[in-house]
């Protein structure tokens, strides 16, 4: 649904390229995992893709046809992004700030209708942030304004979901929701983009797992394929084990005390 | 917002424009004031209601109505809370264009327009080096812009100022504190129809305007064009203020403080606040004017001094809920 | 010397007389006058309610007799001592047009400056007759005088004044015509530091009175100047008020001056500062005997 080819960025005044040829595509149905260490262009990708940052090559499609053409309300209908970072300097209600998900589907002068009611009722329903709504979004801790833009982005609709670092600040019951939830979401159909790194938890509930390195696609395939020790060793630059953990049968990532400390 | 409250900031806002029309440097009683509005009894309570009080009231209710309602909507785009219409550059640019206008004699119908064209021109500059300065369309480096550009501006006053006659210092030294005492039907029908369109572009950006103040990342995400909503904002922003610097002189303090007095009156998303504060602030402006008028007879304070002191105790207030 | 005095107090009175009676005549030729602002009235019968809001034309008002008419002022007119009782109707520039109204005027008096002409506007728009004018020079004060003598209808006591004015200010060039010149400075202000200059009627004064205004050549009334070149200028003649005196001579800056070191100091708290009234004459007699001593034996 979301197909990055052959993408590269370059940050002005920069040297480097932030992305050098990464192609991926995150298909309807599935969970896409994005990871790597820091600074190997995860959120770039993000940023590209939301138009952010220009591309010094390759191209993004949605659906077949170019992000970067058409109009961008037409894309946030079909696409919801979650950044990593988000601030409200103003303290919005949840309530209110949720049913912005719902602003590219309303233009200027169109007023909510029942559709749209109703999108921003479940996104709060299927986020569980029902407690939440009358608080004003400065007031809230760092996971419960996670939850809360997951929710904004719920009911953004749409058939792709994008999140960056969507867990940073959950504690474990809380992000194991947002990951069971990814899942569902997947299961009905919605191509779901995710950028974590949270290597084990990707592990468990990715279909497809990218590996960036320094801007370009260093592994790609199942989680299976992709988490070898080796690979991971050498672009993680930390010693370390792939264990298969017994409990859930998933590759697991096992960090080791560094070698020159012994 | 809620509907009660609404109703109270429309009183407010009507009590204020009565106080208005009543009270002056000449003690009506309120029958005199009602007959001379209407037309009737003495000619000159007639004359004072209706070609001194009623314009001023007017002018002055449209200049807080622009500010108060560009300054919402700066602090939104820009996502600072300390955000204000003079920000972008304005009153520097206008302040030079009228004491340029001023030091050349140029006719005191000129002055305002020179003080519009310099308040556009600043803007325009701000802009550009804001975009020179890297960024498309980033909030911070178009506040920084605007901060140059105005210290530039209050530099090229001092200078002018400093080698020019007294009568031209007291002139430009008057314009910059703010007046609506030289108010007339014509300045209040052109401010009117600034203020209407001003306010309407701000109101059809207002819901863009509560996504761009999530973030350039998220608002590009949920499909806002945010060098395009931004430019919308600080254009609309900058013909308001420009407009009322026009017409008034400086009058600050308006844009920054009124937005937080709507916030505090409960207003969420920014098209509630854009015209709760067009209309806090036009309250504000209006009794601004009485009191300058009536505070020390037969003299008359200036009215960028008393919103000012207005404003300060308001602030206070708001500061101290915040700790 | 003798000759270029001579010559100095023929064109000034030349000039005053050109200067004070042309546009006079021709208003007078049409009936109506023209203001300073360029502004046109027609006077019709003397008012009975003068608003005069001007330091100048308040006192000149009483001067020709028309002081019992006038009903506003503003807070700076205080002389004469009788203007006191008038009620103080605000500021002059920019004035309170609300309070000037309410004072119920016939004939408002404004100063004349591009700051009141919206005041001037709505007055006029409001039925009253309004003029403004603006007495800044010697010439100023005898076409001012004239004019209020024409609006008051107290021409007589108008013509009078003016005369004896004038009188008064021929004795003194006369008298001290055939003196010595010194070179005279005199500061308005210290910080900036402003001195009198060509454009203002005290350089006049100082003329009449026998001396040479330093600064004279400057067309502006009130310059802004530096100390290094009023060293340089290097005045016979320092005109201060008596506080000033004393901080001059106790000023090692001040005593880098020839006129400081000499003491050569005058002081003159009894001269006006606002503009040119009927008391330039005495005032005009009185720096004369301050700038040549020798006139008093």
């Amino acid at each position: 649904m979301i197909a990055f080819r052959d993408v590269a960025v370059r940050y002005p005044r920069r040297e480097v390229l932030a992305l050098d040829g990464v192609s991926l595509e995150a298909t309807r149905g599935r969970i896409t995992a994005v990871v790597g260490p820091n600074g190997s262009g995860k959120s770039t990708l993000v940023r590209a893709l939301v138009g952010r940052v220009p591309l010094a090559r390759g191209g993004i499609a949605v659906d077949g046809a170019d992000a970067g053409a058409g109009s961008r309300r037409e894309l946030a209908t079909r696409v919801a992004v979650v950044t990593q970072r988000e601030e409200s300097p103003f303290p919005i209600g949840v309530h209110d700030y949720v049913a912005l998900g719902r602003h590219p589907h309303l233009g200027v002068w169109r007023a909510p209708s029942a559709v749209d009611r109703a999108a921003v009722a479940r996104a709060i329903a299927v986020t569980e942030i029902e407690a939440l709504t009358d608080r004003p979004v400065t007031e809230l801790s760092g996971g419960e304004w996670q939850r809360v833009r997951l929710a904004r982005a719920v009911a953004q609709g749409g058939d792709a979901l994008v999140l960056d670092e969507p867990t940073t600040f959950l504690d474990v019951g809380h992000e194991m929701a947002v990951f069971e939830l990814l899942s569902r979401l997947a299961r009905e159909g919605q191509a779901v983009l995710l950028v974590s790194h949270q290597l084990n938890l990707v592990a468990r509930f990715a279909d497809h797992l990218v590996l960036l390195h320094r801007g370009t696609v260093a592994a790609h395939g199942s989680p299976a394929e992709v988490m070898l020790g080796p690979v991971l060793e050498r672009v993680y630059d930390w010693p370390l084990v792939v264990t298969r953990d017994p409990a859930v049968g998933a590759p697991s990532l096992v960090p080791l005390r560094s070698r020159s400390r012994g | 917002m809620r509907l009660s409250r609404w109703l109270l900031i429309g009183l407010a806002l009507a009590a204020a424009a009565l106080a208005g029309i009543a009270f002056g440097t000449l003690r009506l009683s309120p029958p005199d004031v009602w007959h001379a509005a209407l037309g009737q009894g003495d000619p000159m309570h007639v004359t004072i209601v209706r070609s001194l009080r009623l314009p001023r009231v007017l002018l002055a209710a449209l200049v807080g109505a622009g500010l108060g309602a560009a300054g919402a909507a700066l602090q939104g785009a820009t996502r600072n809370a300390l955000a204000e219409p003079y920000l972008l550059g304005v009153s520097g640019g206008a302040a030079v264009g009228a004491v340029l206008a001023v030091a050349l004699h140029a006719p005191p119908a000129l002055i305002p327009l020179a003080g519009f064209a310099g308040a556009l021109a600043a803007v325009a500059l701000t802009l550009l080096v804001a975009r020179a300065g890297g960024g498309h369309g980033d909030a911070r480096t178009v506040l920084m812009a605007g901060v140059v550009v105005g210290s530039f501006a209050n530099a090229a006053i001092m200078v002018a100022l400093s080698n020019a006659d007294p009568s031209v210092v007291r002139g430009a030294l008057w314009w910059m504190m703010g007046s609506v005492a030289d108010a007339s039907w014509p300045q209040v029908r052109v401010l009117s129809l600034f203020v209407a369109v001003g306010i309407a572009i701000l109101i059809a950006l207002a819901r863009a305007i509560d996504v761009l103040a999530l973030g350039e990342d998220t608002a590009a995400g949920l499909g806002v064009d945010v060098a395009r909503v931004s430019l919308g904002v600080y254009v609309a922003g900058a013909l308001l203020a420009a407009g009322t610097v026009a017409a008034a002189g400086l009058v600050g303090f308006v844009g920054l403080l009124v937005p937080h007095l709507v916030r505090l009156a409960g207003a969420r998303t920014h098209r509630g606040l854009i015209a709760g504060a067009a209309i806090v602030g036009a309250t504000l402006v209006v009794l601004a004017d009485v009191i300058a008028r009536v505070a020390l007879p037969p003299s008359e304070l200036p009215l960028g001094a008393v919103t000012a002191l207005v404003g300060v105790p308001f602030f206070l207030a708001r500061l101290r809920r915040l700790a | 010397m003798l000759r270029a005095s001579q010559a100095l107090a023929l064109a000034g009175a030349l000039a005053l007389a050109a200067g004070c009676d042309a546009p006079h005549s021709r208003a007078a030729a049409r009936g109506a006058l023209t203001d300073d602002l360029g502004d046109t009235l027609q006077p019709s019968a003397a008012p009975r309610r003068i608003v005069s809001l001007n330091p100048t034309t308040t006192e000149m008002l009483f001067a020709i007799g028309a002081g019992s008419r006038v009903v506003g002022r503003t807070t700076y007119d205080v002389l004469p001592a009788a203007a006191r009782t008038v009620p103080d109707l605000g500021p002059g520039i920019r004035p309170n047009v609300e309070a000037v109204l309410a004072a119920r005027p016939d004939l408002v008096i404004l100063y004349a400056s591009n700051d009141n002409r919206p005041a001037a506007r709505t007055l006029r728009a409001a039925g009253v007759p309004t003029v403004a004018y603006r007495v800044d020079r010697i010439a100023d004060f005898v076409r001012v005088t004239r004019a209020l003598g024409a609006l008051t209808g107290d021409t007589a006591a108008a013509r009078r004044d003016v005369d004896s004015v004038q009188a008064a200010l021929a004795r003194v060039r006369a008298a001290t015509a055939a003196l010595p010149h010194p070179t005279v400075f005199w500061p308005l202000f210290d910080a900036p530091l402003l001195a009198i200059g060509g454009g203002s009627f005290l350089d006049e004064l100082i003329t009449i009175a026998g001396g040479r205004n330093v600064y004279g050549d400057l067309p502006q009334p009130s310059p802004a100047i530096t100390f290094e070149d009023l060293i340089r200028r290097d005045p016979d003649v320092i005109i201060a008020s008596a506080a000033s005196r004393q901080r001059y001579l106790a000023d090692p800056k001040w005593r880098a001056l020839r006129a400081v070191r000499e003491s050569r100091l005058v002081s003159v708290d009894s001269l006006l500062a606002t503009g040119p009234t009927d008391r330039i004459g005495a005032s005009a007699d009185a720096l004369a005997r301050l700038l040549h001593p020798e006139l008093a034996k």
